[in-house]
């Protein structure tokens, strides 16, 4: 899977932009987080990886804004289980397990768009990284 | 009951360890045999308790030595991968202080980090300059060095192993960034530090085996406690630790350089300390729970001393993943590492129960009298309150005229606007006015300003400044808790005030 971010204007709020790509184009969307009001937006969406190309197309030909936020990675060499981050998160994607060791979650994770916990590590084990999957063709056709 | 011998010593254990027989048990582990069994056959059955605890301290650094360069040097300044250690002593002695920072990556790199790589066999560099003296003539030196070209590389933390402390949260409507972490406006998260049930010196209150002398997990190696620490204050429960080890000896992931956003750089430290169980009276402390275990929810938004005490929560609450403080739930996250201290108490174990580690009996136990003192101040420091003067008001339902003519005759660049209970509603400027003339505006709503940057009457006066200077804002209205306006703290009144005194 790989995530969109989508910036809507003021005009294109009251247009059904996304259902529309989702018919035409037969792929689930999934929204994961949206900041939407009648003055404009960001939806964070996430799309299949093959389905990727086609739906940035689709967005970008509609006058949508575009743009692959990038992940958050944590280094476990790093890492050493403080827990600093956990109360941060705004999704719970990182958990205290029973034996005490933090466990990043990467799928429920809301990579750059959130960064919260980022400069909050002590041993700094925390980074924002690019999204290896179809990140040129969504970059390089803009 | 038959009356047993209710006591064993130190020796006696220290026997038992060297013949493999010794019962050693992590704190952990003890706490379940006296909920199953009962005291009396804990004590029976256990020798020694191991305790753990890794956080943040940032009281902490190492002595080392260089040996002489050839010409000597008599070292004036010095920095260790572009950190700044200081000299205490002689020619070629220095200190790296765990919270000193690199010049080129502040907040980023300090000294917990340069006795991180030494002590992970890294290549430090280091340079450092000097007078010159007819015994020490050179000036200038730069040189990479490993532990191993020390003489001595000695751990050597003023303040470690704080028996408890506060939980931090932030009442204010900004991010704030501390010691004790990326605090959220509005109380959204709060974060807490300590072992709790697993802390050295909550197994051990009244310090009865714990002293100088006592030998300890440090690091990764093997220390010694020399005393009480900095800031021990037993009377609250508030102890600390002044510690040694060769930390030659000492491993990284035990010792681990840290950065803390805005705060500055510290490190990390494993500290651990066996307890032998010499009474009952010490199988029933080392059972003590977390539940039975309170600390402070601080107010770390008050730039204060004496900060606001909000509710107290025990570290049960604290390590369940949330705390209610005013009715209202809070994440609550922790700093220090409970895996890393359960890791210290497992492997102090396993180096008691295979011989490599004897008990030491301490040659002077810590005081458990005293409380740490506040500062003596004989120059007093301006707060808002004192520099403040009453803010000129005016109404919303005013005409941007009368405001302006009321900016001339009481030569003021800034009206507070209020409700009609004096709380605050908005603020205009002179320039606000300029503007709404240039622009043909009538009405006050048009021009005022909504979000007000504020300040309280007991802030420091330096943090109001600052605030100013952060907003590029000239003035601030001084509010109280419930908004009322008590005052307008303009950047003329800084300026007046610094004018005639010493810059603080």
């Amino acid at each position: 899977m790989v995530r969109l971010l989508l910036r809507f204007t003021e005009e294109q709020v009251p247009q059904p932009i996304t259902s529309e790509i989702i018919l035409e184009y037969k792929v689930p969307i999934a929204i994961l987080v949206a900041h939407v009001n009648s003055k404009g937006g960001e939806i964070l969406a996430e799309v299949p990886d093959e389905a990727q190309e086609k739906v940035v197309q689709a967005f970008r030909k509609r006058g949508v804004s575009v743009t692959i936020p990038k992940l958050i990675e944590v280094d476990s060499e790093k890492c050493f289980s403080c827990g600093s981050c956990v109360a941060l998160c705004p999704v719970e994607a990182i958990k205290v397990e029973r034996d005490s060791t933090v466990k990043f979650d990467k799928e429920k994770c809301l990579g750059s768009t959130c960064s919260i916990c980022v400069d909050a590590c002590p041993a700094r084990a925390i980074k924002s990284v690019k999204q290896t999957n179809g990140d040129q063709s969504a970059h390089g056709k803009k | 009951m038959s009356k047993q011998v209710k006591t064993r010593t130190v020796e006696e254990i220290n026997e038992k360890i060297r013949k493999g027989d010794a019962q050693v048990l992590t704190a952990e582990e003890m706490k379940k045999l006296v909920e199953s069994s009962g005291v009396e056959v804990a004590f029976k059955e256990v020798d020694v308790v191991t305790t753990g605890t890794f956080g943040a301290m940032c009281s902490s650094g190492a002595v080392i030595n260089l040996g002489h360069s050839d010409p000597p040097i008599k070292i004036d300044h010095a920095w260790m991968n572009d950190v700044e250690v200081c000299h205490p002593g002689a020619a070629v002695d220095l200190y790296i202080g765990a919270t000193n920072m690199s010049v080129k990556h502040p907040f980023e790199y300090g000294g917990g980090h340069v006795i991180q790589d030494l002590v992970a066999g890294k290549e430090v560099e280091l340079r450092a300059n000097a007078y010159g003296t007819d015994c020490y003539p050179r000036t200038q030196l730069k040189t990479n060095i490993t532990k191993d070209d020390l003489n001595q590389f000695q751990l050597l933390n003023f303040r470690n192993c704080y028996q408890r402390y506060n939980c931090a949260v932030n009442t204010s409507e900004e991010t704030i960034y501390t010691y004790m972490s990326k605090l959220l406006p509005r109380m959204r998260n709060a974060t807490f530090s300590g072992a709790g049930e697993l802390n050295p010196l909550m197994n051990d209150p009244d310090y009865e085996t714990i002293g100088m002398g006592t030998r300890i997990f440090l690091g990764g190696g093997q220390g010694y406690v020399i005393g009480e620490g900095t800031q021990h204050s037993p009377k609250n429960l508030n102890g600390t630790l002044m510690v040694k080890g060769d930390a030659k000896k000492m491993t990284p992931e035990f010792l681990q350089g840290a950065a803390f956003t805005k705060y500055g750089t510290s490190m990390y430290v494993g500290l651990g300390i066996p307890i032998p169980i010499l009474n009952e009276g010490l199988a029933e402390k080392t059972a003590i729970r977390d539940s039975e275990i309170f600390t402070d929810v601080v107010d770390y938004s008050v730039p204060r001393r004496d900060r606001p005490k909000l509710s107290k929560v025990s570290y049960k609450e604290l390590k369940s993943g949330s705390i209610v403080v005013n009715d209202k739930k809070i994440r609550v996250s922790s700093l220090s590492s409970i895996k890393m201290a359960r890791k210290v108490s497992q492997t102090l174990k396993s180096w008691i129960e295979d011989g490599s580690f004897l008990l030491t009996q301490p040659v002077e136990r810590l005081p458990t009298e005293g409380v740490f003192k506040p500062m003596r101040q004989t120059e007093e420091i301006p707060f808002v309150v004192s520099v403040m003067h009453s803010a000129i008001t005016c109404t919303e339902d005013e005409k941007i005229n009368a405001i302006a003519e009321r900016m001339i005759t009481k030569s003021v660049n800034h009206i507070v606007v209020i409700d009609t209970a004096g709380k605050l509603r908005g603020i205009v400027t002179s320039w606000d006015v300029t503007r709404a003339m240039a622009e043909g505006k009538k009405a006050l709503a048009d021009i005022e300003t909504h979000n007000v940057v504020t300040a309280k009457p007991d802030e420091p006066l330096e943090v109001a400044s600052k605030r100013m200077a952060q907003h590029n804002i000239s003035a601030l209205p001084v509010i109280d808790v419930e908004k009322k306006v008590l005052g307008i703290l303009t950047s003329e009144d800084v300026s007046k005030l610094l004018g005639r005194e010493k810059p603080w």
